[in-house]
């Protein structure tokens, strides 16, 4: 049995370390590239969404690699996101790979399924294992996004631009080859250390936008095109609620406890959106309503016919909170100069509203 | 008399006779939107993002067609209707985003229905919705009874004597239909009712066959037994609330013979992006009955529709001569 995973940022890190404990025989599909979007561009249906057809072309690049059993969420209640693995497996087939797809369900039993499927697929470790694997992994997860933290504040201020950026490949690399808690306990360290001595223009009051919006075209750069680091090039400090290692802790440790980290988020939307509409949707206009006083602007990044973020762009005009939103929807078609355009128009608009601010 | 509006659009189709009745029974006057035109779209699809699906631009349409026209406007958020199978986030935010993008809307009536909350739940929903008409709990329970009543009619009537839902609308309006000829060959349509059955939405679709020679069949025929049966074979378990309009009755009428199968579908469409795409691999699979997949949306002239429609008829045409000439 060899395991193949699809990608989305760093994730495959964390699920690669546990593998490694358990003896899995796992494979890491080549990262998200334009081979990737072609492929799955080609093979998905006509009106899917970006994660959809960047998934399946994950897959595809796994099978062809050799792995037959492929690790996908699933569920019900959320959005396409819970039938993803019924016509992925579909589309394998036809293809002529025999691969089986596990799911794993992301709305009800999270952790217990979680477990369980990692349980099936490591051909019955014990416990014992699985725990402290499954422990190792998160710990590589924190340290990624203790690191990522960091460099979104680095970014707009460093003197020389692209340092944060080289930094963090290097710590991602790092973290990939720590192979214990002390080597990675040094990696977080060292890198946090190196980050902040990067030299920095003390004088920089940079812009603070809030990136909300779908999940994994929030956590998967190459979906976005990059969009954290190109606001960062045009000095503008990114900041982002969804990090992998949060969803992680909330969804599998705290949510079935009973707290709930977006009831804050949910309770600001209230007057707007009363109810859950499946997705980011009602976080989407959540974020808008709390960081309107904050943030001097939002982008909020959404798939293409994403039906939850589409509920969500509707509504947000609506709100009596007002702060500057720019939608870029993610798809094959979405091309670099055209999105940077964009981006430094609504920079444009933000300075300038700062100012007038000043001035007032 | 207290007025509720109900717009001629999404669940419309499904639900009608249910919602009047029960609504009647309690004494208010149901207003309808007239049916969609040309205008209603262009209303309609000013207020809302563009890649909002065409089916909810003819839904706003149809709301502000009401607004000056009634005290309420009746738009439930229909979640759930079958334990853990959901909608789509656009019927589950329908209301919100209405008040959202159209502010001068009358007081909503917005009810949430989701069968996984249980049935307490469900009725003080009802309950609470009835409460804006009456007082009367048992008054409100006798209207959800003959609501409920009538709903069961409604399906029965369009399975028992094959009509299509505007059609059965009709009869329980008092008028007549026509009768159908049995011997005609048949095309089916397999799709949502609100694509079906909007004449500017399908640019006349029923009639356009109609008019060809052929009896159209739709996915309101049949049992939902018949509709369980082809969902399993094909999916094994349902995820979306309306997934037998498209996959159960795809499957079915993949295998009963008829002339041709037709899939409507909206562009942008989440749910049908991936249900009609099921479809298409079985028929594909099958290689029986042709299948067509029509895509529509605002831009759809109805030109370029006749025309794909009558190459396929062609096609159908040819195919069955080919095989009588086989035959022989």
């Amino acid at each position: 049995m060899r395991i193949g995973v699809p990608h989305m940022g760093n994730l495959y890190i964390p699920l690669k370390a546990l593998a490694q404990r358990l003896n899995m025989d796992f494979i890491v599909p080549p990262l998200t590239s334009q081979r990737t979007l072609s492929l799955g561009v080609r093979y998905s249906p006509e009106g899917m969404c970006i994660p959809f057809k960047l998934t399946l072309g994950n897959l595809i690049e796994a099978a062809e690699l050799g792995a037959d059993t492929m690790l996908m969420p699933a569920g019900s209640g959320i959005c396409r996101l819970g039938y993803y693995a019924k016509t992925q497996e579909q589309v394998l087939h036809s293809l002529g790979y025999n691969a089986e797809i596990v799911s794993v369900g992301v709305s009800q039993r999270k952790l217990l399924g979680l477990l369980e499927a990692i349980k099936r697929l490591s051909n019955n470790a014990p416990w014992s294992k699985i725990i402290s694997a499954f422990r190792f992994g998160l710990a590589k997860l924190n340290v990624l996004d203790d690191i990522e933290r960091a460099v979104q504040k680095v970014r707009p201020v460093e003197r020389v631009k692209g340092t944060a950026n080289k930094l963090f490949a290097q710590a991602v690399r790092a973290t990939e080859q720590a192979d214990d808690y002390k080597a990675l306990k040094r990696v977080k360290t060292d890198y946090l250390e190196q980050l902040s001595l990067v030299e920095r223009d003390e004088n920089a009051e940079p812009l603070v936008v809030g990136i909300i919006g779908e999940f994994y075209v929030l956590l998967e750069p190459f979906s976005n095109l990059d969009v954290e680091k190109e606001l960062g090039k045009l000095g503008v400090e990114v900041r982002r609620s969804i990090f992998t290692s949060e969803w992680t802790k909330f969804s599998l440790f705290l949510n079935p406890l009973g707290v709930n980290e977006k009831d804050r988020l949910h309770k600001a939307a209230m007057p707007y959106l009363k109810r859950d509409i499946g997705g980011e949707g009602w976080e989407t206009v959540g974020e808008k309503v709390l960081h309107a006083k904050d943030y001097d602007g939002l982008v909020h990044l959404a798939p293409f016919t994403c039906m939850p973020e589409i509920v969500a762009q509707n509504i947000m005009p609506s709100t009596k909170e007002n702060i500057p939103v720019l939608t870029i929807l993610c798809d094959e078609q979405l091309g670099k100069p055209g999105m940077l355009t964009r981006l430094e128009a609504f920079v444009d608009l933000l300075k300038h509203r700062r100012r007038a601010k000043v001035k007032v | 008399m207290v007025k509720v509006g109900i717009p001629r659009a999404l669940l419309y189709y499904q639900y009608y006779p249910m919602w009047k009745t029960f609504f009647e029974e309690l004494r208010a006057e149901v207003v309808v939107s007239p049916p969609t035109t040309q205008a209603t779209l262009a209303v309609g699809s000013s207020r809302v993002v563009a890649d909002t699906c065409l089916p909810v631009k003819v839904f706003c349409g149809h709301v502000l067609a009401l607004v000056d026209k009634c005290d309420y406007m009746f738009i439930p958020a229909l979640r759930s209707v079958k334990s853990k199978i959901y909608n789509c986030s656009k019927f589950l935010g329908l209301p919100d985003m209405t008040r959202a993008v159209i502010p001068e809307c009358p007081p909503i009536l917005d009810i949430d229905i989701d069968i996984n909350k249980g049935k307490r739940k469900l009725y003080q929903y009802i309950y609470e919705l009835g409460r804006h008409l009456s007082w009367n709990p048992l008054k409100i329970r006798r209207a959800a009874l003959a609501a409920w009543q009538a709903h069961h009619e409604y399906k029965e009537l369009m399975v028992n004597e094959s009509l299509i839902p505007p059609q059965a609308i009709a009869r329980i309006d008092g008028e007549e239909t026509p009768s159908l000829n049995p011997d005609q060959p048949t095309i089916a349509l397999v799709g949502h009712p609100y694509l079906l059955y909007d004449e500017l939405i399908n640019h006349r679709l029923t009639h356009h066959l109609e008019q060809a020679g052929y009896r159209v069949l739709a996915p309101e025929m049949l049992t939902t037994d018949q509709l369980e049966t082809a969902i399993t074979r094909l999916t094994g378990r349902p995820y979306w609330t309306y997934e037998e309009e498209v996959v159960g009755s795809g499957g079915h009428y993949l295998e009963s013979g008829v002339e041709g199968v037709i899939g409507v579908v909206a562009f942008g469409c989440g749910p049908d992006s991936l249900m009609m795409d099921m479809v298409q691999r079985q028929a594909i699979r099958l290689k029986t009955t042709p299948f067509m997949n029509l895509t529509l949306e605002e831009h759809t002239a109805a030109a370029g529709m006749v025309t794909r429609l009558e190459a396929f008829l062609d096609m159908i045409q040819r195919r069955k001569r080919k095989e009588a000439e086989l035959c022989v």
